[in-house]
C-alpha cells in the first residue's frame, strides 16, 4: 500500500514537471503594451472622476455644515432671550407701581358736613 | 531580480520609462504563471495586464524595494484567484466549454493535423486541470505555486504572508486530496484497460 502511494507521489511530481513543460510561457501580443497603458488611463480617468465628484461633495458637505451650524447658533441665541409669553408681556404693560386695581372712591356728601 | 532596486523606486515616484521597463521585464515571467494558473490560454493576457494594473496602482504602498517580487506574485495570484473564482468553471470538458484555443487543437486532432506533442501536451494540461478540480481555487494556486512555479516555502511565505508551518499544513492538505484523485483515475484507467 505504502509503496504504491509512493509510487503515486512519485507519478504526480513526474506529472507536474510534465505539466510545466506542457505551458511554457505564452509570447505577449504586439498589443500588450497599449491596452495596458489604455488600461491604466482609463481606470486612472476613472479614478481622477471620482476623486473629483468625492471632493466636490465633501466641500458641499462642509459648506451644508457651516451653514447649519450658523443657522443653529443664531436660533440658539434668539431661544435664550425667549419671547414673552402672554402673561409675561401682561405683567410688562402693568407693573406692580402703577396699580390696576383703584380704591373705591369714598363720597363725600356736602350736605352730611353741614 | 529581473530589475534593479533603482528602477522600482524611480517606477514608485510615478516615472512611466521606469514602470515600462519592469513590465518588459517581468510580462514573460507573469503570462506563463497565468498560463499555469488558468484554464483558458485566450484570457492569459487579459489576467496579466490586470496584474499590471494593479501593480502600477500599488507600487505606493511597496514599501522596500527589496519585497518587489513577492509583491508581484502576490498580485499575480490575487488576479488569478479573481478569474478563477469569476470563471468557476471545473474539470468537465464538453465541447461547449471548451476555449478557443482547446476547439482548434480539438479540430487539428480530430483531422490527424496535429503532431504527438502536441496532443501529448494537451492530455497533461487536461489531466492536470481535472486533478486541480479536486481541490479549491486558493489550493490550486498554492499547489501551483510550490509544484510546477518551483517557489520555496520561504517564498510563499513572502507572497501569503502566512508562516511557514500553515503553509505545510494547507499544501499537505492539498496535495493528499489530488493524489486521491490521482489514485482514483488511475484505477478507473486500469479497470477500462481490462474490460
Amino acid at each position: 500500500m505504502n509503496s504504491m502511494r509512493g509510487s503515486d507521489e512519485e507519478k504526480l511530481d513526474a506529472l507536474f514537471r510534465a505539466y510545466a513543460r506542457a505551458c511554457p510561457a505564452p509570447e505577449p501580443s504586439a498589443n500588450f503594451m497599449p491596452n495596458l497603458w489604455q488600461r491604466i488611463e482609463s481606470r486612472q480617468s476613472f479614478t481622477f472622476s471620482f476623486h473629483r465628484m468625492a471632493n466636490a461633495f465633501v466641500t458641499a458637505a462642509v459648506a451644508l455644515s457651516i451653514g447649519l451650524g450658523v443657522y443653529i447658533s443664531i436660533l440658539g441665541s434668539s431661544l435664550n432671550s425667549p419671547s414673552q409669553t402672554y402673561l409675561e408681556a401682561l405683567a410688562e404693560a402693568n407693573p406692580l407701581d402703577t396699580p390696576d386695581i383703584v380704591a373705591p372712591v369714598s363720597l363725600e356728601m356736602p350736605d352730611q358736613a353741614r | 531580480m529581473l530589475v534593479d532596486f533603482e528602477l522600482i523606486r524611480r517606477a514608485q515616484k510615478n516615472d512611466s520609462a521606469a514602470f515600462n521597463e519592469i513590465v518588459l521585464a517581468y510580462r514573460k515571467r507573469i503570462l506563463g504563471t497565468i498560463n499555469r494558473l488558468i484554464t483558458r490560454p485566450e484570457d492569459v493576457e487579459d489576467v496579466a495586464q490586470e496584474v499590471f494594473v494593479r501593480l502600477y496602482f500599488s507600487l505606493d504602498q511597496l514599501r522596500t524595494a527589496e519585497v518587489f517580487e513577492p509583491w508581484l506574485h502576490r498580485l499575480t495570484v490575487n488576479a488569478a484567484y479573481d478569474y478563477l473564482r469569476k470563471q468557476r468553471r471545473r474539470h468537465e470538458y464538453r465541447m461547449s466549454d471548451l476555449s478557443e484555443q482547446q476547439v482548434i487543437l480539438a479540430d487539428a486532432v480530430a483531422g490527424g493535423k496535429a503532431d504527438q506533442d502536441v496532443q501529448q501536451q494537451k492530455k497533461i494540461r487536461e489531466s492536470v486541470d481535472s486533478l486541480l478540480g479536486a481541490v479549491s481555487e486558493a489550493d490550486r494556486i498554492l499547489l501551483m505555486l510550490k509544484e510546477v512555479e518551483g517557489l520555496s516555502l520561504k517564498e510563499l511565505e513572502k507572497v501569503y504572508k502566512v508562516n511557514e508551518n500553515a503553509l505545510k499544513v494547507r499544501l499537505f492538505r492539498a496535495r493528499q486530496r489530488v493524489l486521491k484523485a490521482f489514485g482514483a483515475a488511475g484505477k478507473g484507467a486500469a479497470e477500462k484497460k481490462e474490460s
